[in-house]
């Protein structure tokens, strides 16, 4: 039995991404730019284009789009923010937010570092991450921007997954696949 | 708040000093959101990576970026060992890290799609701090259960008094309370 796999092109660069069942009924073309330094390079020069000039600040989930915010800032010199996924014991004042996530189905913390809010507290930002799927981690991280008294003015990925939406500037689509 | 200055190449930083136990205080680097000190130390780290790497083994979260910096500029792959198990992995290497002091802290996990990646591959184990060497020891064991060879040990910042075979930037020291 081969592998069912999904080709790709983002920005020129063309994967096969295998299909993996992640719940009862379901399977997604499995996309995971860490170690694909190829793949994040070319995205993130894609992704400036459509940028929108007023962006302050990127704002990315812990762990997968990391690498992605780390190429914009570079190239855009716009400053970066992790949510990451713990609260840290260093953390000052850290504010947070729960979400429940579609890969895990588990309740999933969003937390941002209080020493980081004045980048976003007044500012523009721009959310950045790898696939936008039912949106959940979306409307968290959205929900915790504002809390901090950020504006999101855009939000950015690679792909956005399942019904198609016009909310998020993206570089391609996956489809839901049903398992075999 | 305390703070104490770190130092890669051109770029200093004035990181935070945090209480780690009662009367040891530590500074705090973080790579995540520094661009600018990603930049220096990868830049700085790639001119110790041998020229035989075949690629860059790392783990989540904070060294991703500099080993993502680092294969930007040599044009070799890096691969990323998590630290905890994901819906997707398929009969994934699990390995446990053992303290001295506490026992197993915690597990890592690789999954067998990227663990054939690793096999025959000479690889260049990338941190961005090693203090007791725990962790640098389990994705060692992580390499060589997936059949690869380590030839380069790399790392932004060591901290403490271990002697171990790395080769770092930057000196991080603990400091005590009198």
């Amino acid at each position: 039995m081969g592998v069912k796999t999904y080709p790709i092109n983002i920005a020129g660069v063309h994967r096969e991404l295998p299909v993996v069942q992640v719940g009862p009924g379901v399977a997604v073309a499995l996309f995971n730019m860490l170690g694909d330094t190829e793949v994040v390079e070319e995205a993130a020069k894609a992704l400036i284009k459509k940028m929108p000039a007023d962006i302050d600040v990127l704002v990315t989930p812990e762990v997968k789009a990391v690498p992605l915010a780390h190429a914009l800032s570079r190239l855009t010199g716009k400053p970066y923010v992790v949510a990451r996924k713990t609260e840290k014991p260093y953390m000052i004042n850290p504010v947070s937010r729960t979400v429940i996530s579609i890969t895990t189905g588990k309740p999933q913390l969003l937390v941002l570092d209080g020493t980081d809010i004045p980048l976003i507290k007044g500012k523009r930002v721009a959310i950045v991450d790898d696939v936008v799927s039912t949106g959940s981690t979306l409307k968290g991280l959205s929900d915790l921007i504002t809390d901090v008294g950020g504006v999101v003015g855009v939000v950015m990925a690679v792909f956005t997954e399942g019904s198609p939406r016009d909310d998020v500037i993206a570089l391609g689509h996956l489809p839901l696949f049903k398992p075999d | 708040m305390e703070t104490y200055p770190i130092t890669i190449g051109k770029i200093t930083r004035h990181v935070p000093v945090v209480e780690t136990l009662p009367g040891v205080h530590i500074p705090l680097v973080e790579l995540m959101g520094d661009v600018e000190l990603v930049q220096a130390a990868a830049e700085a780290l790639v001119k110790h990576l041998p020229a035989s790497t075949d690629a860059l083994l790392t783990l989540e979260t904070s060294p991703i970026v500099l080993a993502h910096a680092m294969s930007a500029i040599v044009g070799k792959p890096y691969i990323v060992v998590r630290r905890k198990r994901r819906p997707y992995m398929t009969d994934p290497i699990i390995q446990e890290v053992e303290s001295l002091t506490l026992g197993v802290t915690e597990t890592l996990w690789l999954d067998s799609r990227m663990a054939e990646k690793l096999l025959g591959q000479n690889v260049a184990l990338v941190f961005d701090v090693v203090s007791s060497g725990g962790t640098m020891m389990a994705l060692e064991k992580v390499a060589k259960k997936a059949g690869a060879n380590v030839i380069a040990r790399l790392a932004a910042f060591h901290q403490g008094n271990s002697k171990l075979p790395i080769t770092f930037l930057s000196e991080i020291p603990i400091l005590q309370t009198s």
